[in-house]
Order: structure tokens, then sequence, then C-alpha cells
């Protein structure tokens, strides 16, 4: 084709345009995308933030599924159905156990989390984490016939011996609620430890126990405890406590039939010494606590984890009825640990109590007990065994599917497709990656490790420097954090791209750093897959009481109690500004400790505060009023020595009602609304 | 940060003085138990035998609507377990007995002592007031440096500093279904367990003369608060309203007019039982029947001293701890237990229709300064300045 000499000019003219501006768009690109991830060679892949780090609106539609994401399970007594909590489904799934299918999905509360059923296996209870009640089911018409309140975000169940009284335990309010079935109503709640979840009544039907994740708040400095709450079923009282030394994240247990053990799955964090030392093992093992049902019985720790191969994240722990088997999700690296239970009361039998204590941290141990390791999907989380115990089903969270493991052969049998998306996008991806220890050194721990619920584990870690200087550091939560950045204390991440690259790899995984999919993968899950749940608590009604609206003027103040204005500096909404209550700046509260580098504060969002103990860069404030009555006098963390007590619990309690972002934008769009209307 | 505390601080501590250490300038005579300690159900074996000095004690309590009447005193001393001779506070817990000492707190069970203190993880081993949830089953511990919730063996505590507490000195505390209500030298608080918040009431946001507090009980829908120069301060649960009910004598040490009011805006204590409010002061004891108050004095009833520490009521009858001895009144009759001051022995005076008789105890109260009290169906347990006692009651 001739091409006419006026259309070769116009050609010319359109490539030397387009020259100009690749070449400058190239230079500014790169600079850009060299800003967000912190390193020269990350690919110019516009759509990787572009499309897949929108949180909300049509493109974030597009891009995103809705994900069934099962997290716990229950077996009907003959065995012929499972009922599958969605916890992302917000639904009770049951399934045909002999035809391997989905027969329906029943509609509960938000963020479901475990399922019990009734005594007669006419219901199912549910216990709905974001909705603060559980959801009674008829499981003969599949239909939720009543809705039992609890506590704030409740988790396990159980029954009480006689069946009449439903025990709730409440995760984000760290108590339980007795509810009495024949009213529906809660009789009373019961004080356990911090962040309890799983719950279960001893095979003699007289005490149940209650797990705890976070340990017992303390100073930096303190072993580690976690609290195993005792309570008597017949009193309904608390009847004590077992305590989990130097171990966190007991997230649930399991009984032997013959009820001479309690096993109970566990993390033992090394946050004390400095985090260095990942290589030498020295951040978390993982395992379980083993509870001596007798007087004086023990408590024994035995790591699941082998010198070179960590089993992180034990989620679920089930015995089999002859009480010769045990089974363990290892959630963050994809496997079931089936455990040999004579080989444990032999090695228990035969050991010296010094013997025992070596065996917490003993990476050997394992090789007495652990007879296999059963690769399952991705992120495997609750089990349950079929009544005669042949069979293991295996909530696999982030594959949406059950697997059916034979408890005789070992081997997987089954799956179980519950339904979900086939597509698995870039943000599950990352969940993918966010939850699996394959890209830390010998698979220690994944990023959920110290994230629990992709929020925190309550800890304060040594992030030595490389001036080797303490440098505490109290994890923060993830949750809704896309728009708070810089991150990190010192606020020297400007994006979760830098976070979660190569100085990730080289302080904290000390293996290769993420592929920039993988990076960008995660990113993408961090950014917008995480958010709060709904502050029911202290903000139920959305609604501020009066004390809460005073409490909210004093955040809010610019004048002190003697009239003097408060420099702009030293006001508390200064640095703490709705939606995210951040100023994304830097500040000095007057907190750096002699140990630490010499940095400002990166100033923390405050959204759900309440959930986020202990306080301040290194948790040295145990509760909201520390930071005030013993981190502050001098008025540097500001302006509040003029307060009474009242007003100073006024305003905590203003802080406590702080919910998650999306709420200030609704209430903002609300009042525009207004506005406009009138 | 500022913790308000307005007060007299003179007479203060010169009253709070004299209520911890007027015991140990007294008689620190103590009677130790003699062999095996008993449980309530040896205890009630015992009773078969009879005993000739009591022959007579049972006589008027038989009378109609008779006072119940306590004895075979049993006192517990440190030589019996105790942490502390001086004991501030008792309160009984099913088969259990917590009793606050100066240096910790002691639980009485199975016939044992066994003694918690700061090392086991209270805040404070001053403990002076006591009361254990109906619903829970937890105990709240009131000590000198914060309030403890003490449940399935351990120790969770509340401090001015790390909680919404108005104030470390916790003289009074009270459970009152899911609420916790304290009283406290820097006002009263009250914390929702449920919610876990706290409320503070002071001078500032309640009808109050300062913010000491020192006695606190619920009944009736309401909470009655007894603070210092402020009378009684009433809260009306479901209208979240208060109202002050004090003397128009003022802090007049003497009650001019009779029957108007608080026998004196210096009050120690409150209870509520049976429809009537008690409420006690350094300067006599008087009740309120919802219409008309009523006073009574050492000198005019059987009241065995104005100076009242503290009071508890238990259906229709108040225990009264004063001074000089231990009085239990129904509001017309009196039974007042007092120690012999040369010896173990003591008496009970029973007063009717102005009607004096003398019981003979031995022994008695192991001593006369009155700090606690509370009593269940059989017993009846005494926190005193020189031991702890514990009573029968006589059928």
């Amino acid at each position: 084709m001739k091409i006419s000499t006026k259309n070769r000019w116009i050609l010319g003219i359109l490539v030397l345009l387009g020259l100009i501006i690749y070449f400058p768009g190239h230079k500014f690109a790169r600079a850009h995308v060299n800003y967000r991830t912190g390193v020269e060679d990350h690919p110019l892949l516009c759509l990787n933030c572009h499309l897949y780090m929108n949180t909300s609106g049509p493109i974030a539609k597009m891009v995103n599924e809705d994900y069934l994401s099962p997290i716990n399970l229950a077996v009907s007594k003959d065995g012929s159905r499972l009922y599958v909590v969605a916890q992302e489904g917000n639904a009770l799934i049951t399934v045909d156990a002999d035809q391997e299918k989905v027969i329906n999905k029943i509609e509960v509360g938000e963020l479901p989390h475990s399922v019990l059923l009734s005594n007669d296996g006419q219901k199912a209870y549910v216990s709905n984490q974001w909705s603060d009640h559980v959801s009674v089911i008829d499981l003969s018409t599949s239909k939720v016939v009543d809705t039992l309140q609890t506590a704030n975000g409740p988790a396990g169940l159980a029954l009480s011996a006689d069946g009449k009284m439903l025990y709730a335990v409440n995760t984000y309010s760290s108590n339980v609620s007795v509810i009495d079935l024949e009213t529906g109503e809660e009789q009373k709640r019961l004080e356990v430890g911090n962040n309890p979840t799983g719950i279960k009544l001893s095979p003699e039907k007289k005490l149940l126990f209650v797990t705890s994740r976070r340990a017992i708040l303390a100073p930096y400095g303190d072993p580690v405890k976690t609290d195993m709450t005792l309570i008597n079923d017949s009193s309904r009282r608390i009847e004590g406590y077992k305590t989990l030394e130097s171990a966190h994240i007991a997230e649930n247990l399991a009984f032997t039939p013959s009820g001479d053990l309690a096993v109970v799955t566990l993390v033992r964090p090394k946050n004390l010494v400095p985090s260095i030392q990942v290589e030498r093992g020295f951040m978390m093992n993982h395992g379980i606590g083993i509870f001596e049902q007798k007087k004086d019985g023990r408590i024994i720790q035995l790591l699941l984890d082998e010198p070179n191969a960590f089993y992180p994240d034990a989620f679920d722990v089930v015995i089999t009825p002859d009480g010769k088997k045990a089974f363990v999700s290892n959630s963050g690296v994809d496997c079931i640990s089936v455990l040999d239970m004579d080989s444990i009361r032999a090695l228990i039998a035969a050991s010296t109590p010094e013997m025992l204590n070596s065996c917490a941290n003993n990476l050997g141990i394992s090789s007495r007990f652990v007879v296999k390791r059963i690769p399952t999907g991705a992120n495997p989380k609750g089990l349950a065994l079929s009544p005669d115990g042949k069979k293991l089903y295996v909530a696999e969270q982030l594959q949406d599917r059950i697997s059916v493991i034979n408890t005789e052969s070992l081997e997987t049998i089954a799956t179980i497709d519950l339904g979900g998306p086939k597509k698995i996008t870039v943000a599950r991806r990352g969940k993918r990656l966010f939850a699996n220890a394959g890209h830390t050194f010998q698979n220690q721990y994944s990023c959920y490790s110290c994230h629990p619920d992709y929020h925190e584990d309550g800890l304060v870690y040594n992030m030595a420097s490389k001036d080797m200087g303490r440098n505490l550091t109290n994890v923060q939560s993830l949750r809704d954090i896309s728009k708070t950045a810089p991150f990190k204390w010192n606020g020297k991440n400007q994006t979760v791209f830098k976070q979660d690259g190569i100085r990730f790899s080289t302080v904290l995984t000390r293996t290769e750093q993420f592929s920039y999919p993988d990076l960008d993968a995660i990113s993408s899950f961090i950014m917008t897959g995480i958010h709060y749940p709904p502050n029911l608590q202290h903000n139920p009604a959305t609604e501020l009481t009066e004390a809460q609206l005073r409490g909210k003027e004093i955040f809010e103040r610019t004048v002190d109690q003697t009239g003097k204005e408060i420099p702009v500096g030293n006001r508390c909404i200064t640095c703490h500004p709705a939606p995210y209550f951040t100023n994304r700046k830097l500040a000095d509260v007057g907190t750096l400790a002699a140990t630490d580098d010499s940095i400002l504060f990166d100033v923390p969002h405050l959204n759900n505060i309440y959930a986020s103990a202990p306080y301040l860069h290194d948790g040295r404030a145990a509760t909201l009023e520390e930071i005030w009555t013993k981190y502050s006098p001098y008025d540097r963390h500001g302006v509040a020595n003029d307060l009474s007590k009242i007003e100073l619990n006024e305003m905590i309690e203003y802080l406590k009602t702080l919910s998650s972002p999306d709420y200030y934008e609704s209430l903002t769009k609300k009042k525009h609304t207004e506005n406009t209307s009138n | 940060m500022k913790i308000p505390v307005k007060s007299k601080p003179a007479l203060k501590s010169v009253i709070v003085a004299f209520v911890i250490l007027s015991g140990l300038t007294g008689n620190m005579e103590s009677v130790s138990a003699s062999g095996p300690q008993k449980t309530g159900n040896e205890i009630s074996k015992a009773n078969n035998q009879p005993n000739p000095k009591e022959t007579s004690v049972k006589a008027v309590a038989n009378d109609s609507k008779p006072m119940p009447v306590y004895g075979r005193w049993k006192n517990f001393t440190t030589k019996d377990g105790l942490p502390s001779d001086m004991a501030y506070t008792v309160k009984i817990d099913g088969n259990r007995v917590l009793v606050g000492t100066h240096d910790g707190m002691a639980v009485f069970e199975n016939g044992k002592w066994r003694t918690y203190t700061t090392k086991d993880g209270l805040p404070h081993n001053g403990i002076v007031s006591i009361d254990v949830s109906e619903v829970t089953g937890d105990a709240w511990i009131g000590t000198l440096g914060g309030l403890s919730r003490w449940s399935g063996g351990k120790f969770e505590n509340f401090t001015q500093l790390n909680s919404g507490m108005p104030n470390d000195l916790v003289y009074g505390v009270c459970c009152d279904g899911k609420d916790v209500w304290v009283a406290t030298g820097g006002g009263a608080g009250h914390y929702d367990t449920n919610l876990k918040q706290w409320e503070i009431f002071t001078e500032k946001n309640a009808p109050m003369h300062e913010p000491w507090t020192y006695g606190i009980s619920a009944g009736d829908g309401k909470i009655f608060i007894a603070a210092w120069g402020g009378g009684v301060i009433e809260y009306t649960k479901s209208t979240k309203k208060f109202r002050d009910y004090t003397d128009p004598d003022g802090e007049m040490e003497i009650d001019l007019l009779l029957n108007d009011g608080p026998v004196h805006d210096i009050t120690t204590g409150t209870s509520w039982a049976d429809g009537k409010l008690w409420v006690s002061s350094y300067f006599g004891l008087c009740n309120y029947d919802g219409k008309n108050w009523k006073g009574y004095f050492d000198t005019d009833s059987g009241l065995a001293s104005n100076f009242i520490n503290f009071i508890r009521a238990e259906g229709r009858v108040a225990f009264i701890c004063t001074d000089k001895g231990l009085s239990s009144s129904d509001g017309t009759n009196w039974v007042t237990y007092i120690k012999n001051d040369k010896n173990a022995d003591g008496k009970a005076i029973i007063t009717t229709g102005g009607v004096k008789k003398e019981i003979p105890l031995s022994p008695s109260l192991s001593h006369n300064f009155i700090i606690g009290v509370d009593a269940d169906k059989d017993f009846i347990w005494v926190a005193t300045s020189s031991g702890v006692s514990r009573g029968e009651l006589l059928k």
C-alpha cells in the first residue's frame, strides 16, 4: 500500500508526539513505581495497583469474588450430613456426606465462626462473630428459627451436660455468655482469658475448658502466659485457670474420649529475643499443650515442628473415638499432622518433669509421635470426625472445599467442592500467601502468625535494628489500613509494597523475597481485603451516649480547663482526625525509650482502638487509661493532665466507640444527604 | 493525671487512723481455737450438747418475733492462721468465708484458713471491703490500693491508673447483678461488667458534699452511697437520677431535732433490706422506711455506741459494728454483744421494750472494736480489731 506524503507527515508527527509523551511518561511512571515499591526494578504494571487496589466501587466488584471460606464444621450423629460454616459466605452449608454434595446454604449472621448441633440433632447453633448473636437453625426445615444475643464476637460454642444451657465464647469481649435455651436469654457473662475462641465440655461432663489466643497482658520482659479457663458446668461459675507458660494462640482443644488428656493447639513465641535470630528458629514455634486430667495433672507442651521444617498456625485438633490418633490442622503449611496418642502417653510416662520441660523447645521430639503429615488444600482450619471415626473432614478455608481423609490409611479420599467461585482473584491469591508460611525460612511462620484474624496477636516483639538497639514493636492491626500510609511505627514504609518487599525478607522472613506478582497479590489483599468488625460493644446503637459525647468534646477541644488555648500540635484531634483518626504524619509523644532508635512515631490510626491493647509503640500501656495516667506526665501526648478522672473516663469511653472508617464515611454521606434535602 | 480529692484531710485522717489503730491500743487479748476447727456441720452436731448458760438466751429468743441471738463464739487470730488480727471486713460466700485484714485476705474453708496477699496478685494487702456477685460467683475485693476481681483463683486488678476506677481507696464494694459499685476516696464508681465501662460519681455530677465516700449498698432498685459530709446519696437505677438525704442539723454532733433525717451528714455505711434503709454514722444510727426517718443513739436504745464503723442489714435485722461492741436491731428490739475488758468472756444485752436482760457469754467476741460483719442462716462472722469471731445462731 502506498502512503501519501501527507499521511507520512501525519504518521511522523504522531510517532514524534508518542515519543515525546512516552519517554517523559515512562520516566514519570518509573519514578512513581520506584517510589511506591521502594525498588527500581518492579515491573511497570499499572493495573496491579490501579485495578486491584480498589476497595470499593464497580472496579472492585469486577476484580473480586465472593468466596465462602469454610472455617468450622460439624457432622450429624448418623454421619450423613456435614454442616459447614462459610465464614465469608455468611452461611451454614449443608453437605450430603455420602454423596459429597452441597444440599443447601442457609444464611446466618455476619462472619459466622462455629457450629454446634443440639443433642437430639434437630438444631444447629451458629455463632455470628460480627453480629453478636447465635443463629438457631431448625435442621428439618433448614430455616433460622431464632437468634440468641451474646456479648462481643461469639466464636466457640458448647452445650451444658443437661443440654439446657448454651455457652458462647465471646472472642472480642473475652467472656462467655451463658444462655438459657428455654428462654433464649443470656443468663450471665463469665469473664475468661484474653481473646478466647474454643470451648469443650470434658468427657466426665463437669468442667468446660475455654481456650485463649492472646496472652495475659504483662510488661515486656515478663514471660508470655496464656490462660485456659475452667468453668464449672453445674454452678456455671469460673472454677479456675490453667496457665500455658511461654505460649499463646491457643485456638482449640479436644479431650481424649477416656478423658485422661486434653490437647490444645498453641504457638510458642520468642518475642523476648531479637527477631534477627529467625534463622536460628528464634521467632516462634508451633505445637500442642497437653493437660493431664488428674489431680495435680501436669501441663506438657510438645512441638509439632521439626528441626528444619516448622508447622505453623495450628488451628484445630480432634481425637478419634478410640483415643489413638489426634489430628491437628496446620493452617500455615496446608497440612494435617497426625499424632499417635499412645506414643504421647508413653513419652509423658517415661519422662521426668525436667525432660518434659525440655520437650517444649525440642524440635526433634515430634518424630516420636507425629506419624504423618497429610497435605491439604489452602489453609486447613476446622476439623470434624465422622461418628465412627473413620473419616476426617477438613475445612479448607482458602480453597472453598472440604477434604475427606481416611483415618486408617491417612490418605485424602475425596474433596467436596462447596460451590465457591472458581476464579482465584489477585486478592485471594494474596490472602493465601498471607496465611501461608511457605515464604519464611523453614516455614517458621506466616503473616497470619503475628496477625491472627488479619489483626494482631497482642504481643510486643524486639525488632532489633542493625545497631542492635531493642526497638520494641507492638504488633499493629492490618484492618482497613489502605489509607493510613505510611506504615511501621517509624513511618518509613510509604506503601505495603515496600513494607512487604526486599526489607521484609531481609529482616523478617530470612528467605527469598516475594516475587513481584506475589508481592502485588499480597499487597492487594492487605490493602483491600481486611476490614474492621462493627464496634458492637462500644458503639452498638451508632449513637453516642451523653458521656461519650462529652468525651468527644474533650477529644476535639481547643482550649484547656482554664480556657487557655491548647497549641494546635498538642490537641488530640490534630493528630487523630476522622475517619482514620490519623493525620498520617510523624510525631513525638515523649515515649521513645533509651534503647529505641531515634525516631518519630507514625501517628497510628485509632479505629476500633478498644481491640488493640496493649498501646503505644512498645506496648507499655496495658490500657488506654495508662497512656495518660502513666506515660504522658508532661502532656506530650496531648494535653490531658488538666482533666478530672471523670473527664478522662469520658474521653476514653469515646475512644472506645471509634469504629471503622466506613462508618464515619457513611455518617458524612448521611449528613450531606440531610443537608441537601433540607 | 490529676485525681481530684477535695477533702478535710486532718479530720479524716484522725478518724481513719482511729478506726484502724484504736483496736491496737485496746485489749489485744484473743482467744485461740482449741483443737481442730469445726466446719459448719460439725458445729451443728456440737449444738446438741446443752449449755446451761444459753438456756436463758433461748428463752428470750423465743419471744414473739424474737431477735436472733448468737452464742458459742469461736475466735480466730493469727495463731489460727489469719494474716493479721486487724480484720476490716468479712463476707460469707457459701461454704467459705472471706476476711479482709490489714495484711491480706484470709479465706476460711473446710476448717482451714488460707491467706492471699500481693504476692498472689492482690493490688494491696489492706483489704477493707468484700462482696460476692450472686450472678457469677466472683468476689470483688476493695483494698487500699485498688479493686480486685477474684475469679477462679485469679486476681484481676482495677486501679485509678489502669482503669476508670475513681480512686484506689476502696472503702465499700457492692455487687448488684452485672454491676459492681464502689465507694472510694475519690467518689463512688460503677462498673458494668458486661460492657466493661466505668462511671464515676463525685461532687461534680452528684449531690455530694465532696468525693469521699465510705459505704455503698443496693436495694429496691436503688444504690445508697454513704458520703462524707453528704449524708446518703440515693441513685435510682431506672431513672439514673440522684437525690440526697442529709441531716437538717448539718454536721452538728448532736441531733437537735430527732427523726428529721439522717442523724448526721458524715455517714459511714448504708444497708437496705426488708423495705428499710439503715444508715450508720460516727454519731448514731438511723433508718428510713421510705417515708420516715428514725434515729437511734446509745443513750436511748440498745445501741452499743454512737461510733459506728459499718452496718449490714439481713432481713429485718441490722447488724451494727461499733467501737464498743456489736449491736443488732430490728428497730425495736436490740441485742448487743460486748466483751469483758479483763477476760475472754462477755455478755449479750437484750433490750426489748425498754427492758434489758444480760446474758453471760463464754467466750465472747474477740474484741469490742467491730469493723465488719456478715450473717447467714446459722452463723454470724464478725471482723474486729483483734481477730475474727464466729457466732452460732441459738435456736
